[in-house]
């Protein structure tokens, strides 16, 4: 397998590594990096567990929500990516991180870190997103514990924080 | 104010934080020095069929190969995945007849996905490319998928040990006529009561082959070391259970087989006993020394672990012109899969949930499960459940449309209550909120309201409002073992250490445990950490299943502190000198005389002189009393406490699409007491999804070679964020607290999947005036069934 060198920016962290030009962003990410904040699920794109913001200035964020396992790492060869794991600043949670805390929307936890991602996301985007908005949002990420209504719930809590931040 | 001042509290769950952060480490996040790492090497392109040849010649050569793993490099010992035969006396597993017909490398494949072979490779991804290139030549066998394939006279048998492919049955020894249930007073039997009917109903079910699809793909550490102890890193349901399998299958003693739990990234029972811990010990086993990873692909798991039930369920009720229940008639015809694993057990389920739900005056139920080529079937949230509530609540509302009676009504008179026996015989209900569950599942949803202003439609799209019922369990005795062990140990610092092997499978059971020992010791919940999960630490626990953690794993918590409690106080007494009558507990940890205030001692200076204990240099004499206080229980429960609940619902069909889009739940549960609100909350939600899943969406389909169509989250079709009702109102129900459950606690870790299931079947009956018999209740079958009925009411 052909290598490549390349520089990845991970929250905030450079990397300068070598990887194969056919692994994905998260293979690379959780594997060579071993940064397991990322979890890794189906590996297909359908169910959004691996789910990061990188980089884009196509974007009104700034940022791009991707599935990470749907993505080569030698094509974000330069890029800024954002995981769950940079979240947290100077140990204060993020305010979507802390309404999961508070509202319960955490059960088993393995889809968790990649719907916190999805959930900044949409309300990064706008924080005022209604409850429709955020199923919507939410429609690529799959949970099996929680019925996703404590899920929405976290994610109304955490636009009120957000908006009021702004 | 509230009794209590630790349980009942929404406080944060002890795991959440590392778990927003990414911090919690799931056994596929696990890295060791040196790991290698494992790769089961599977048959995808046959259901069945004898392995000819493996040729490993061109796997060897692939960069990084270590080690190639055929059947012969492997031990050859038969097991059953399950923990059955462990929890049961040997007597009772010799009549129900299990078997251990599973081998770590197989030379038959006997279901798609089956293992046949493994390598172990410096990398994953050496792994995955030698395991491309393992060639084996199969000799294609007959693929049987269904019950009557499966029981024809020439029909090709799946093992020696069960003629006739028939896996499982109830046998009549124990079962007379292979039927579990109980005659009618007048000495009738079941068969014989439907005489007396006045209307009898029946149908036949079909029942999906649901999966848990917890989000975390099964994954597993394992390590013999250098002292020859075999370390077993794993997400299991049950550490101390599959402890005890994995040293029986390696034959070595207990104190040579350590059982490390993860953190589960989700159970709902597919991770009851073994999955591949035998194959991640057995790699290890051929590389002493070095630690050897094996972690599924979410595909592996889709059809090599195993599923809920399925088959075809015939339900027969009978009943009085005024709605008097006479008989009720169950034969469930089920389809196991390659394998024994669970055997009988959950179709046993679905007969004995059957016996614990309604006054029927005979009642039988039977069930033969076949061998086919699919996935087996093995343990999932509701364990038989399902399948009894979605056959026996249509019924029921069918009955009671013929005969003009008030469904609801119906239920709140003919469900069985406190004396009645439950679902298993010798077991009666000592409590029951039912009748409180239905006021409130009633209320929430506005049932009579839109009752009547849905009596009349016309138009595409019709509504519908039904409920459905159930009780369930807490844990699983007398069908099974009931035993959990609990240690307390006093620190120094008066703060305790609670010792238990208590499986949390993201439902909140540490949490709810630790709240439980606080609120028992009287204690800040900051003074007691509990500590599982570790075979060389922990005590004997079942572990998680049967919705029994909380019951079962309560009572041990709460016994153990009694005993602390009662070290404390007479170690109080020897202190002051008194009577053990005489001292009682006090704020803030101290203990009193209860004559006289002014003789007291603080419990965290009788702690510090238990374990920091000095002689008086002045006197000789040994200050306060020496020695370390540890409490243990070892608790077997004699009851299961079984929770009631009810579920309004309410549907939009459209019967030109088929659509059917569910607007409203509303499940009200039968807790008793809930522990800690917020995860007995959210086990009503998650269970309403998988409960819509089951009614709805989810089934395993399969080709006619037996080959899995939908092993992806695309295919196999669950409710997402936007498909769930946005009313999902959940009702904690805590007006009949249980007098054997902790603080009056019944489980609820299975029975929410139950309520959705009756409920949306029966607001779909009542929005279109046709009941569906086949789940999941897709457009194509609704549409279906509104031609063959000739439109809707």
């Amino acid at each position: 397998m052909k290598k490549r060198a390349i520089t990845l920016f991970i929250n905030g962290d450079e990397y300068n590594i070598t990887v194969d030009a056919d692994e994905t962003l998260t293979q690379v990410i959780r594997n060579q990096l071993n940064l397991t904040d990322l979890k890794h699920c189906c590996g297909r794109g359908e169910c959004g567990a691996c789910t990061v913001q990188v980089e884009d200035d196509r974007y009104p964020t700034g940022k791009k929500i991707i599935n990470s396992c749907l993505s080569l790492a030698a094509m974000m060869d330069g890029k800024r990516i954002y995981t769950v794991g940079g979240l947290e600043k100077g140990g204060t949670l993020h305010p979507v991180q802390e309404a999961f805390v508070e509202q319960g929307a955490v059960q088993c936890g393995f889809c968790s870190g990649g719907m916190i991602m999805k959930t900044v996301d949409i309300l990064e985007n706008n924080a005022k997103a209604g409850e429709a908005e955020i199923r919507e949002g939410l429609e690529g990420n799959i949970c099996r514990c929680t019925g996703y209504t404590k899920i929405v719930e976290a994610a109304k809590q955490a636009g009120k924080v957000m908006a009021a931040g702004k | 104010m509230s009794e209590y001042s630790v349980i009942g509290q929404r406080i944060p769950k002890l795991d959440a934080r590392e778990k927003v952060t990414g911090r919690c480490k799931y056994a596929g996040d696990m890295r060791m020095e040196g790991m290698l790492y494992g790769k089961l090497v599977r048959c995808w392109d046959y259901a069945h069929a004898e392995v000819v040849k493996i040729d490993f010649s061109e796997a060897r050569k692939v960069p990084g190969v270590v080690k190639c793993l055929g059947p012969k490099d492997v031990t050859r010992k038969n097991y059953n995945t399950t923990i059955m035969k462990l929890l049961v006396p040997a007597v009772f597993s010799d009549v129900f007849g299990e078997i251990a017909d599973l081998n770590i490398f197989n030379a038959r494949v006997k279901h798609q996905g089956d293992v046949v072979c493994g390598i172990i490779a410096k990398t994953e991804k050496a792994a995955e490319r030698a395991a491309e290139k393992v060639k084996i030549e199969y000799k294609p066998l007959p693929v049987i998928m269904t019950a009557e394939e499966s029981k024809k006279k020439n029909a090709i048998q799946f093992t020696p040990l069960k003629p006739g492919n028939l896996a499982a049955n109830f046998p009549d020894s124990f079962f007379p006529n292979n039927e579990y249930g109980w005659n009618a007073e007048d000495g009738k039997t079941v068969h014989q009561k439907f005489k007396d009917a006045d209307l009898v109903v029946e149908d036949t079910f079909y029942v999906p082959r649901q999966k848990q699809v917890q989000m975390e793909n099964h994954a597993y550490v394992a390590l013999y070391d250098d002292r020859g102890r075999l370390n077993c890193w794993t997400s299991t349901q049950m550490p101390k259970l599959v402890q005890n399998l994995i040293g029986e299958l390696f034959e070595l003693p207990l104190t040579r087989v350590r059982l490390v739990q993860t953190p589960i990234g989700g159970g709902f029972g597919c991770r009851l006993g073994m999955i591949a811990e035998p194959h991640a010990c057995a790699m290890a086993m051929a590389v002493p020394g070095i630690p050897v990873k094996i972690e599924y692909l979410r595909e592996e798991d889709w059809v090599a672990s195993e599923s809920r039930a399925s088959g075809h369920f015939y339900v027969k009720a009978g009943f009085k012109k005024d709605g008097t229940p006479v008989a009720c008639y169950g034969d469930y015809q089920v389809l196991k899969g390659g394998y024994y694993t669970h055997g009988s057990g959950p179709p046993f389920c679905t007969a004995a949930f059957m016996h614990g739900m309604y006054k029927w005056q005979a009642m039988g139920c039977k069930a033969d499960i076949w061998f086919n080529n699919m996935v087996p079937f093995g343990a999932y949230r509701g364990y038989g459940n399902p399948e009894n509530t979605f056959g026996v609540e249509q019924l029921v509302d069918r009955a009671c449309n013929k005969l003009g009676i008030d469904p609801i009504g119906w239920r709140k008179k003919w469900a069985k209550g406190i004396g009645d026996e439950s679902w298993l015989k010798g077991v009666n209900f000592v409590s029951s909120g039912l009748d409180d569950c239905v006021k409130e599942a009633k209320k929430k949803i506005g049932w009579d309201k839109k009752k009547k202003q849905y009596a009349n439609q016309k138009g595409v799209k019709r509504r519908g409002v039904g409920i459905g019922i159930m009780q369930h369990t807490s844990g699983a005795w007398p069908m099974l073992l009931e035993h959990s062990n609990v240690i307390m140990r006093l620190n120094e610092d008066c703060t305790v250490e609670i010792m238990a092997s208590v499986s949390d499978l993201g439902t909140g059971a540490h949490t709810a445990v630790t709240q439980m020992a606080a609120e028992a010791l009287g204690w800040p919940i900051d003074d007691v950490h509990l500590k599982c999960c570790d075979s060389d630490v922990n005590g004997f626990d079942i572990g998680a299943h049967a919705s029994r953690t909380i019951y079962c794993v309560g009572r041990a918590v709460m016994q153990t502190a009694a005993d602390l409690k009662k070290q404390l106080l007479e170690r109080a007494a020897q202190n002051l000198q008194l009577k053990l009558e005489d001292v009682e507990f006090a704020e803030d940890k101290e203990i009193v005389c209860t004559w006289d205030s002014s003789k007291r001692i603080n419990c965290r200076t009788i702690a510090e002189q238990s374990i920091y204990s000095f002689d008086d240099p002045a006197t000789g004499k040994t200050i306060g009393i020496p020695g370390q206080m540890v409490a243990h229980y070892s608790d077997f429960v004699k009851h299961c406490s079984p929770p009631f609940a009810a579920c309004c619902a309410e549907v939009e069909v459209d019967i030109e699409t088929g659509e059917v889009k569910v607007l409203c739940l509303s499940n009200a549960h039968d807790i008793g007491k809930a522990i800690h609100p917020p995860s007995v909350e959210g086990q009503l939600e998650g269970g309403a999804h998988q409960g819509l899943g089951y009614i709805l969406s989810e089934d395993i389909y399969y080709d006619d070679k037996g080959l899995c169509l939908n092993n992806d989250f695309t295919d196999y079709k669950m409710f997402g964020a936007s498909d769930m009702p946005a009313e999902n109102y959940v009702t904690l129900v805590e007006s009949a607290p249980d007098d054997i459950g902790p603080f009056g606690a019944k489980s609820c870790g299975e029975s929410a999947l139950m309520g959705p299931i009756g409920s949306v079947a029966n607001a779909i009956y009542d929005a279109i005036g046709i009941q569906i018999t086949d789940a999941p209740v897709t457009p194509e079958r609704v549409l279906a069934a509104i031609k063959k009925n000739g439109g809707v009411k």
